[in-house]
C-alpha cells in the first residue's frame, strides 16, 4: 500500500474572474523506500502540491491519504499532529530555528513530541551518516548552506516520519553537492524506509529517483 | 519556556535593550510610588499614629484643624472618654541660635489623654512642664539635641526639648508636642478657646453642638491642604508610566514577533503547536519584565540607602510588591497583543520561500 496517495485532487484559489486552478485532478502515490521526484517549472503548482501533501492546506476537492487515512477532513490540531508524526519537511531555505544550536533543534522536537523520536543511538548514527557529528554545538549562522541542509534533513528525520518532503533541496548547491544530496536522499529512503518526495526543477536529481512526476499548469503526469 | 530562554540567551543585545527599558520604567514607578507614599505619610503620620477614627472641628473651619477653634460653649456637652483627646494646633516657626529654623506644627495635648500617653519616644522623655516640648525626630536629623531651647514664632519665651518622638508629622511639617497652656499662649487674643479639635479613636463617635461638627478621618485627611491634589498628581504619573510600559512591551514584542513570523510559519509547518509558540512569547515577556523589575528593585533599594533622610521616600515592601505585580501584569497584557498574529500564522507560507 502507498504511504501517501492523492486521488483527483484539485485546488482552486480565488473566485470569479480571479479564480486560479493550481492543481487539476492530480493523482499521485509514493511508497516507503522510494525517492519520488516532482518536477516542473515555476508556477506549475509544485508548492501547492507539497502543501497539500504535507497537510499544510486542504484541497478544494479530491482525496489525500496517508497510510490509507484521509487527511483532508482533519481539524487544524489533527493536521498539526499529522505533520508532527507522519511528515518531515526539508524546506528551501533550510529554515533552522536561528537561536537554537544543532543539538537544541532536536531538543525542540523532543519538547513537542515526547514519544516515537529517534533514540540517542539512532540519532548518533544519523548524524554520522550525514557527516554532521561535529556540528552539534553550532548555530545555524555558523554553518555553511550544505551543512544547514544536512541538519535540516536530520531534524526532519529525527521525529521519525514516514514521509520526507523536500522543497527545492538543491536550489543553491553546486553540481558536486547536488550529487551528494541526491545520493543521501536515496540512501535515507532505503536505510530508513521512508517515502522521500523531492519537489524540484533540478534535472540533476533525476538519476536518484525511483519515480518522476512532471507538473505543468496544475496537471501532473508520471514520467518514470 | 525552552524557546523563550534559548532565544533571550542567544539574542542578548536585543533583549538586553528591552530589559534596560523595562528596568528604567519600573525604577521610575518605584521611585514615584515611594515618593507618593512618603509624602502622603508625612501628611498623615500623626493622625494615623493616633489611630484616629473621627475628628470634631469648628464647622466653619473648612475641615482644617489649623483653622478650627472650639470654645467652652462648643465643648460644653462633649463626652471626652478614654478614646478621645483634645488637640490644639498652631503653625509655628521654631528657632534656635545655632540650628536651622524649622517650620512646624505646635500641638497642645493633655497629659491625661491618650495622645500624650501614647507618644512613641525615640529618645529623652515626654514633656511634663509648660516650658518643655517633645518634638518629632526630624528635629534630630536637622541637628537639634535634647536640652536645646526653642523660640516659637519669635516670642521671647523659650521651650526646652526634652524628648524626640517618631511618627509625628502633619501636613508634611514636624510636630512640637507641648501643653495646652502653651498652645493657648500661642493663640493669643482668644481667651475662651479650649482646643482646635477632638480626636476620637472610636468609630462612629459623634459630637455636634453649637459650632462643633464631627468628620470621619477619611474626609478630614482628604481636606488636608494639598493632600488630594498631590496624591492625584502622583497617581496620574504612575498610571501613565504603567500605560507607557504596556505600550513599550507590546510594541517591542509585536515588532519581534513580526520579524519572526517566517520562523513561526516554519515551526508550525513542522508540527510545533501554536500553544508552544504562544507560551514562548508569554514566557519571554514574563522573563523580560521579571528581570527588568528585579533590577529596578535592586537599584531602588540602593537609591533608598543613599538618599538623605530629608527626601520623603517610603521604600516599603507593599509598594514594591504592588509595583512588581503591576509590571508583570502589564508584561503579560503586552504579550497578548502579538499572540493574535502568532495564532493566525499560515504554516503553508513556509513553503516556497
Amino acid at each position: 500500500m502507498a504511504v501517501i496517495e492523492l486521488k483527483d485532487v484539485t485546488k482552486v484559489f480565488g473566485t470569479g474572474s480571479a479564480q486560479v486552478k493550481a492543481l487539476k485532478d492530480v493523482n499521485f502515490q509514493a511508497n516507503k523506500g522510494e525517492v519520488v521526484l516532482i518536477m516542473g517549472p515555476s508556477g506549475a503548482g509544485k508548492s501547492t502540491f507539497l502543501t497539500i501533501s504535507g497537510s499544510l492546506q486542504k484541497p478544494s476537492s479530491g482525496l489525500v491519504s496517508i497510510n490509507g487515512k484521509d487527511i483532508t477532513k482533519l481539524s487544524a490540531k489533527q493536521s498539526n499532529n499529522s505533520r508532527l508524526n507522519k511528515v518531515g519537511f526539508v524546506l528551501q531555505a533550510y529554515n533552522l530555528v536561528p537561536f537554537l544550536n544543532v543539538q537544541e533543534q532536536f531538543q525542540l522536537v523532543d519538547k513537542v513530541k515526547k514519544q516515537g523520536n529517534l533514540s540517542k543511538e539512532e540519532l548518533t548514527d544519523l548524524l554520522k551518516q550525514l557527516g554532521i557529528t561535529d556540528l552539534v554545538k553550532k548555530y545555524p549562522n555558523e554553518l555553511s548552506g550544505g551543512q544547514q541542509q544536512r541538519v535540516a534533513i536530520a531534524r526532519a528525520l529525527y521525529a521519525n516520519p514516514e514521509i520526507l518532503l523536500a522543497d527545492e533541496p538543491t536550489a543553491s548547491l553546486d553540481s558536486k553537492n547536488v550529487e551528494e544530496v541526491g545520493k543521501l536522499f536515496k540512501d535515507l529512503a532505503k536505510s530508513h524506509d521512508k517515502a522521500v518526495m523531492l519537489v524540484t526543477h533540478d534535472p540533476r536529481l533525476e538519476q536518484y529517483a525511483d519515480h518522476i512526476y512532471n507538473m505543468m499548469d496544475g496537471k501532473m503526469a508520471k514520467k518514470k | 519556556m525552552f524557546l523563550a530562554i534559548k532565544e533571550i540567551k542567544r539574542e542578548k543585545l536585543r533583549y538586553g535593550l528591552i530589559i534596560l527599558m523595562i528596568f528604567l520604567v519600573s525604577y521610575l514607578i518605584f521611585m514615584l510610588s515611594s515618593l507618593a507614599v512618603g509624602l502622603a505619610s508625612e501628611n498623615t503620620q500623626a493622625i494615623k499614629s493616633w489611630n484616629t477614627q473621627e475628628v470634631v472641628l469648628n464647622k466653619n473651619a473648612n475641615v482644617s484643624m489649623n483653622q478650627s477653634t472650639l470654645t467652652k460653649t462648643d465643648l460644653k456637652k462633649a463626652d471626652i472618654g478614654n478614646n478621645e483627646a483634645l488637640v490644639g494646633e498652631n503653625a509655628v516657626v521654631a528657632k534656635h541660635a545655632k540650628r536651622p529654623s524649622v517650620s512646624s506644627q505646635f500641638l497642645g495635648v493633655k497629659k491625661s489623654q491618650f495622645i500624650y500617653k501614647n507618644l512613641e519616644l525615640v529618645s529623652g522623655k515626654k514633656a511634663t512642664k509648660n516650658n518643655e516640648v517633645t518634638v518629632d525626630q526630624d528635629f534630630k536629623v536637622k541637628g537639634y539635641k535634647i536640652g536645646d531651647k526653642l523660640e516659637l514664632n519669635g516670642s521671647k519665651k523659650k521651650y526646652k526639648i526634652v524628648g524626640f518622638v517618631k511618627n509625628a508629622k502633619i501636613n508634611i511639617a514636624p510636630i512640637i508636642y507641648g501643653s495646652m497652656t502653651t498652645w493657648k499662649k500661642l493663640r493669643q487674643g482668644m481667651p475662651d478657646v479650649q482646643a482646635s479639635a477632638i480626636i476620637s479613636r472610636t468609630k462612629g463617635y459623634k459630637y455636634n453642638h453649637e459650632n462643633a461638627k464631627t468628620y470621619p478621618v477619611k474626609q478630614f485627611i482628604q481636606k488636608l491642604p494639598g493632600y488630594t491634589a498631590q496624591n492625584m498628581t502622583f497617581e496620574l504619573m504612575i498610571g501613565f508610566l504603567f500605560v507607557i510600559s504596556l505600550i513599550i512591551i507590546a510594541v517591542f514584542l509585536y515588532i519581534l514577533t513580526m520579524q519572526k513570523m517566517h520562523n513561526f510559519a516554519v515551526m508550525r509547518a513542522q508540527g510545533i503547536p501554536s500553544k508552544t509558540l504562544v507560551g514562548a512569547t508569554i514566557n519571554q515577556s514574563i522573563i523580560l519584565v521579571a528581570v527588568g523589575v528585579i533590577l529596578g528593585l535592586i537599584v531602588m533599594w540602593i537609591t533608598a540607602m543613599l538618599l538623605p533622610a530629608a527626601v520623603p521616600m517610603s521604600f516599603t515592601p507593599s509598594i514594591m510588591i504592588i509595583g512588581s505585580v503591576g509590571m508583570l501584569l502589564t508584561g503579560i497584557i503586552g504579550s497578548l497583543i502579538p499572540i493574535r498574529s502568532i495564532l493566525k500564522v499560515d504554516p503553508a507560507k513556509a513553503i516556497g520561500e
